[in-house]
């Protein structure tokens, strides 16, 4: 495999360490912030507790969409950024390393260990993650879960898919529909995505 | 002067990155608006308490986490310091602690993650936008003052996403 996911690593640190004097993070195309995972927990499970059992699949659908649109226009962001151009296109033998290098940057951020399992060119991705915060978040916060809970990182993982898959940017969003089969809030060993190319898309 | 030493406070433990010894993630400001924008849009005043408070509850904890590894760190003035340089050196934007005391006071911030991302997604706000800088320091003067949560509540006087020249946070005891 090409891609050198501890040098995208180390340039995604380096890079957090640069802020302008308005103390904002350029990097890779996107504004970075840096804040405890503890904070989007919270948040992403308080809202779905205000919305209730009866609008819990509403809830999750929303959460992973706003994931899904902010990794579609984020890793747009990234592919197309001069860090990128310099630091990744070299390793890319293959269209597909776009994922694994998409992965590596996720992992750069403190999303987890995410580990591309299989991938389907135009069809079918899958990612497994021993080490989900928002899985751990929901554990520590609500204790076991009866359905899957890692809400940005399914959104996310269809955004690698619609990236590469999709209509080009930005008429390809949602192109990719995710789901979470495994996921250790509800006592699995793993959290795992599996993204499937859906039969209608809905509009970004 | 220098109070704390960034390169140790921030660190990577295996796929994980640490500050100050907890957990962080890294999220462009597309997540962070795209969060604001669906907790507003979807339930209204109850998603600005949401954000606000996951920002008061976790900046609190951080905060005291942070300091509680710089025991030199004792006076007031020396903990906003402190503050102020995180939220900068986290990318979150500037915040100014000049008017603030036990009981409150006001706060200007010239600049922010928040700001920066909401203008470019969406253009200039009707309202006052910045819910997760009123939670923040909220959370934070609770922690510097030795106040329980939820002690201080913040108004935002002048917001830049309405394209004020700056943000202005009013903070008064509940």
């Amino acid at each position: 495999m090409a891609i050198d996911g501890s040098k995208i690593i180390h340039a995604v640190m380096e890079g957090s360490r640069i802020r302008d004097a308005k103390g904002i993070i350029p990097l890779f195309g996107v504004y970075l912030s840096l804040f405890f995972v503890q904070y989007y927990n919270k948040l992403s499970f308080d809202f779905e507790n205000e919305m209730g059992r009866e609008r819990q699949s509403e809830s999750a659908a929303l959460l992973v969409e706003a994931a899904q649109e902010c990794g579609y226009a984020t890793f747009h962001g990234i592919r197309t950024s001069r860090e990128w151009e310099e630091l990744v296109r070299p390793m890319i033998e293959l269209k597909e390393d776009q994922i694994f290098s998409f992965a590596a940057v996720a992992v750069a951020f403190g999303w987890g260990d995410l580990d591309v399992r299989e991938i389907i060119p135009k069809e079918k991705l899958v990612i497994r993650v021993s080490d989900s915060y928002e899985a751990t978040g929901y554990l520590h916060l609500r204790g076991l879960a009866n359905s899957g809970k890692c809400y940005m990182l399914r959104g996310v993982s269809g955004a690698f898919m619609d990236l590469l898959y999709g209509e080009d940017y930005p008429d390809g969003c949602f192109t990719f529909r995710t789901e979470e089969p495994f996921c250790r809030a509800k006592g699995d060993s793993y959290c795992e995505f599996i993204a499937r190319k859906t039969s209608f898309k809905r509009r970004a | 002067m220098m109070l704390i030493n960034w390169e140790h406070e921030l660190d990577r433990v295996g796929h994980r990155v640490i500050l100050s010894g907890l957990p962080i993630a890294m999220h462009c400001h597309h997540y962070n608006i795209n969060l604001q924008k669906m907790l507003e849009d979807t339930i209204g005043e109850t998603g600005v308490r949401l954000l606000f408070e996951a920002a008061e509850e976790v900046s609190f904890y951080g905060l005291t986490s942070f300091l509680s590894h710089y025991s030199r760190i004792k006076t007031i003035k020396s903990k906003l310091e402190v503050a102020s340089t995180i939220y900068q050196n986290c990318g979150l934007g500037v915040m100014h602690f000049q008017k603030i005391g036990n009981r409150g006071g006001t706060i200007v911030s010239p600049s922010s993650h928040h700001v920066t991302g909401w203008l470019a997604k969406h253009g200039k706000r009707e309202t006052p936008g910045c819910h997760f800088a009123r939670g923040w320091v909220a959370g934070v003067l609770e922690a510097v003052y030795n106040h329980p949560l939820h002690h201080f509540a913040v108004e935002e006087l002048a917001c830049k996403m309405m394209r004020h020249d700056e943000c202005k946070f009013l903070v008064k005891e509940r």
